[in-house]
């Protein structure tokens, strides 16, 4: 058994170190000098647009929150005030898009539009079906999933907030046309399916599981390949036991990457609220989640993991106000202004700033990744983050307007020098849809190619015109 | 095996001359996984236990949602992912490990003692392998198993030879495909459809009206063959609607259509309502669980009565907001509301309050949960950054929402005027709490309105005018039927299910047909029973 890379810890800001999990990413068995820096992407999603600049029939002229003040190199003075700010720690390995635009296909609604269309690039399956809206293809943390991670293992795909609501919860992540992907709600489980068993065992208890795991195995695949072989099985009948068998399988390497048993345990106990409409609840149990993406990219284990936070248009999620200490309305209505999913309640005044108060709350969230990502330093010299590519995106540009323009992008780590860094950048295209060139330039960076061997540049949905984002490339 | 396939829409079939509409199966899925609510009754029945594993099923990733379908089984969305597997995983050498170091749990499932260990595990494979496949094994599944058993002493070094052998065999019963899902293997087509051999008709039976396994009763019918006629299915059938089983399953088909998890969300203004306290919504939820079992199984009721019986149940604070005098307490008991001001479940506060903000009732989503839920009519999304609605300025929250979503030419007219807000106004009547009321912001209630109910429409004066209008309607009927058919067969309505719908909704709504009954006509309907001679795409 040997593992993709080696890993050394070290202590960078003795802050960083004192937060609680930190010690236990170190991979137990990390001891081969493969040093093999194999590109990720990390992608964080966040609903309802951001407290940007704009106009709203409710409040008016809204200043912008959001965004830095001013295009090309990151500074301090740029980002102060701003929810980015949050991140200018980070600044230097910071890529800030703005003018990414979605294709405005007719879901029925600008929440299933910008959440279906976000990692697919794709249009609907059923045009105008609103909430009970599909993706019509592949999402890209899959591709990058089937394509790139060892035993083409699924790409971790984690969600935090209220089972159900609006688009049934879940939505972001795509095996192809209309088959949406179960996703990851509680931290243990999610952290078992890494490793690929189960938790707490000692060395020697897994190695007896593992052996009769792989007697049950050949019971299994047996008889699966058995219902395999039927011919009156249909494609979708086929599709689905594909994807079992796919997953009969031993997992040695996965099984090795795992945190120490007293870490477990911490890990185990740290589970909150895993289906919870508390913001605090719901963005702790996302950091979780970032512990195992960070623990799983650092082993090698996979090379994608996406992180949905809320359904839909997280409708159900309140957020806490900092200057009252109390709970929000449902950032839903937040981000709408007003105190309804549509626009009959009554005016929340001050929703503005406590949209900006969301932002910043995500930006924690999003600082608190890419600080476990900076504090693992490889053999080359380079921290993990620099490695790979964490991406905070949103569905929409903005709340009320449910704009698919200008949808904000912070990409964090140049996957290896793939990617400009601490800049912030207008992508090209003038107002037309460009963010299947992103997602392209994303897959590119993370190592996907097209057929003849170049950067990715067909991802998503054809009708598109092809491309990268050149001005994004370093 | 043949279920009447020659068979004209089935027996009681209405509807005078004309050519006769033939049922026919759908076509549907062949390996249909078990929902995690299937999968821990199963478990339980199968391992014999005292209590379903609850806590393991919990911890499976939720499936996911697939394109809105209202119920948990649909069966193209129900795979088994990596996540998944590895649970799976974790719970068979869970539950293995449970029974077989426990020696009364393990005497619950083993059969008595033969001369050798390996004659009985031989017997153990057989018995617990038709429970497990829910078909008897061929001879060499139960080779294979037994080789596992073999393994035992290797794999389980530490316990007696016996018990390892069999917690190894155990654990592969739970992973095997054939135990996760239900494999429907018949290929024989008599004419247009392929008929279901009897242990896959048992499966059905018990997963559409149990979310179960079969029990020894539907097995015993299934190999002596009683399962082979309409007769032999409705006995069954009927037999099971008795069982407690069956009571859980109808009492969550009805949570899921009237969208009883929305009550959750009920939070009305304090100081607007300050009579309602915080567990209001927890109460509606109970209320509408009582309601149903009463209609449904006390009663043996309609469809028809869940929509206008006056009769509920109540504590005291559901007894302040239903304006009921008399002494009450925190335990629900039975009441009979006043038939001028509650008819159904329409009228239940669960549904009022949860189809309203804080402060006012909302007639939009109270129409568009009609239109949808109740007519089996879809409403299409509305568009992106729709103006607000207005102050009051001294109108009625009717002439609000009119005048924000009724003027003519406007998108929202075409939508608002003639499908929802008809079917939303003759509920304002009742507030944000589900209170009744008569004035609305100083002025007289308007409650009438004039919905198209199916083709028709219908002059209504108020809610009570709008529930009987939708007891008399044969599309209403239908609907309801509808609903019954995607769930029983977790899939989406199909073309070929418009027959047994349409017969259904005419024999509900003529008053001839029970909830239970209605049931029963699905499952012994050709669709149920048979296969479609094509596979879904």
């Amino acid at each position: 058994m040997k593992l993709s890379r080696r890993l050394v810890l070290k202590g960078i800001g003795g802050a960083v170190l004192g937060l609680p999990l930190l010690e236990s990413l170190m991979p137990r068995a990390a001891r081969a000098a493969d040093s093999a820096a194999l590109p990720y992407a990390i992608f964080f999603r966040q609903g309802n647009g951001v407290a940007a600049a704009q106009n709203t029939s409710e409040l008016g002229a809204e200043p912008e929150r959001f965004w830095p003040s001013a295009l090309g190199a990151l500074t301090t003075q740029s980002m102060a005030g701003r929810a980015v700010g949050v991140l200018s720690d980070h600044r230097a390995n910071l890529l800030l898009v703005r003018n990414i635009n979605m294709k405005d296909y007719d879901y029925g609604d600008g929440h299933a539009r910008g959440a279906l269309q976000g990692m697919t690039a794709r249009g609907p399956v059923v045009e105008g079906a609103g909430g009970s809206s599909e993706a019509s293809g592949e999402s890209l943390d899959h591709r990058i999933g089937r394509v790139l991670n060892p035993q083409q293992r699924d790409s971790l795909f984690f969600y935090a907030g209220r089972r159900g609501g609006w688009l049934g919860g879940p939505c972001i992540s795509y095996r192809g046309s209309g088959a949406r992907r179960a996703a990851l709600h509680d931290p243990w489980v999610a952290y078992q399916t890494m490793i690929g068993g189960p938790g707490g065992l000692t060395p020697e208890a897994r190695e007896q599981l593992l052996v009769r795991q792989r007697s049950v195995n050949d019971l299994v695949k047996a008889q699966l390949q058995q219902l395999q072989q039927r011919p009156e099985l249909s494609s979708s009948d086929r599709q689905r036991l594909d994807l079992h068998l796919s997953n009969v399988r031993d997992l040695e390497v996965a099984l090795s990457c795992r945190m120490r048993a007293d870490q477990e345990l911490i890990f185990q106990q740290q589970a909150p609220g895993y289906d919870s409409t508390v913001g605090d609840e719901v963005l702790a149990t996302a950091k979780l989640h970032m512990d195992i993406a960070v623990l799983a990219v650092a082993c090698g284990t996979t090379r994608a993991a996406v992180i949905q936070v809320g359904n839909g248009n997280d409708g159900d999620t309140r957020y806490r106000d900092p200057a009252t200490g109390q709970l929000m309305e449902n950032f839903h209505y937040i981000s709408h202004r007003r105190s309804s999913h549509d626009s009959s309640g009554g005016i929340i005044s001050g929703s503005d700033v406590l949209h900006h108060q969301v932002d910043l709350q995500f930006a924690s969230a999003f600082k608190y990744l890419l600080d476990r990502l900076a504090a693992y330093q490889l053999p080359d010299g380079k921290r993990l983050l620099e490695h790979g590519v964490s991406v905070w995106y949103n569905d929409l540009g903005n709340g009320p307007a449910h704009s698919a323009w200008n949808i904000p992008y912070v990409l964090a780590g140049g996957c290896n020098g793939f990617l400009k860094q601490g800049v912030y950048v207008a992508a090209s295209g003038g107002g037309n849809p460009n963010h299947n060139r992103l997602l392209n330039t994303i897959g590119s960076a993370v190592g996907l190619k097209n057929a003849a061997g170049g950067n990715l540049d067909d991802f998503g949905d054809p009708a598109l015109p092809k491309g990268v984002l050149s001005e994004l490339i370093a | 095996m043949i279920h009447d396939p020659d068979r004209p829409g089935g027996p009681g079939t209405p509807g005078g001359p004309g050519p006769a509409v033939v049922e026919q199966p759908a076509r549907s899925v062949r390996m249909a996984r078990l929902t995690h609510a299937q999968w821990s009754s199963t478990v339980q029945e199968l391992l014999r236990l005292d209590a379903p594993p609850t806590s393991l099923a919990e911890a499976f990733r939720a499936d996911p949602s697939q394109s809105g379908f209202l119920f948990d089984n649909d069966a193209r969305a129900l795979s088994v992912d990596e996540a998944l597997w590895g649970a799976y995983q974790r719970a068979a050498a869970e539950l293995a490990g449970q029974v077989t170091t426990d020696a009364a749990k393990l005497a619950r499932i083993l059969p008595a003692s033969a001369a050798t260990p390996e004659e009985r595990a031989r017997a153990f494979v057989e018995s617990f392998g038709l429970r497990a496949h829910r078909r008897p094994l061929t001879s060499a599944e139960a080779e294979t198993y037994l080789a596992l058993y073999r393994k035992g002493p290797q794999a389980y070094a530490g316990m007696p030879a016996f018990e390892g052998g069999i917690r190894l065999v155990l654990e592969a019963f739970l992973q095997s495909p054939h135990f996760l899902y239900r494999v429907e293997r018949s290929t024989e087509a008599q004419k247009d459809r392929v008929p279901l051999d009897d242990y896959e008709v048992a499966s059905r039976l018990s997963y559409g009206l149990w979310g179960a396994m079969p029990d020894d009763a539907l097995f015993t019918a299934a190999r002596e063959g009683a399962l082979r006629s309409r007769e032999g299915v409705a006995t069954q059938a009927r037999r099971m609607l008795q069982d407690a089983r069956a009571k859980s399953v109808v009492e969550a088909f009805h949570r899921t259509l009237f969208d009883v998890p929305r009550y959750a969300t009920i939070r009305p203004s304090p100081t607007r309502f300050p009579e309602v306290s915080g567990r209001f919504a927890e109460y509606a939820t109970r209320e509408n669980t009582l309601f149903v079992r009463d209609v449904v199984f006390s009663r043996q009721g309609r469809f028809s009565d869940l929509l206008t019986s006056p009769s509920t149940f109540v504590n005291a604070e559901l007894a302040r907001v239903y304006g009921l005098s008399g002494t009450y307490n925190d335990d629900f008991v039975p009441v009979t509301l006043d038939s001028r001001e509650r008819k159904g479940v329409l009228t239940q506060v669960g549904f009022l309050a949860s189809h309203a903000t804080s402060a006012d009732p909302d007639p939009i989503h109270r129409g568009v949960f009609l239109s949808e839920r109740i007519l089996c009519q879809k409403i299409g999304a509305p568009p992106a950054n729709i103006p607000p609605l207005p102050a009051p300025q001294g109108r009625t929250n009717r002439e609000v929402v009119a005048s924000h979503t009724e003027a003519p030419g406007t998108n929202c007219a075409s939508c608002h005027s003639t499908l929802i807000n008809p079917l939303g106004f003759p509920f304002e009547g009742y507030d944000a709490i589900g209170r009744h009321r008569t004035t609305d912001n100083g002025h007289p209630v308007n409650a009438s309105s004039a919905p198209f109910i199916g083709s028709d429409q219908v002059q209504v004066r108020d809610a009570l005018d709008l529930a009987d209008a939708l007891a008399a309607s044969e599309p209403v009927h239908a609907c309801y039927a509808r609903h019954w058919v995607e769930y029983l067969h977790g899939r989406p309505f199909a073309e070929e299910d418009g027959p047994l719908v349409e017969r259904l909704g005419k024999l509900s709504k003529e008053g001839g047909l029970s909830i239970v009954d209605l049931v029963v006509e699905v499952v012994t309907s050709a669709g149920f029973v048979n296969r479609h001679p094509e596979e879904l795409p």
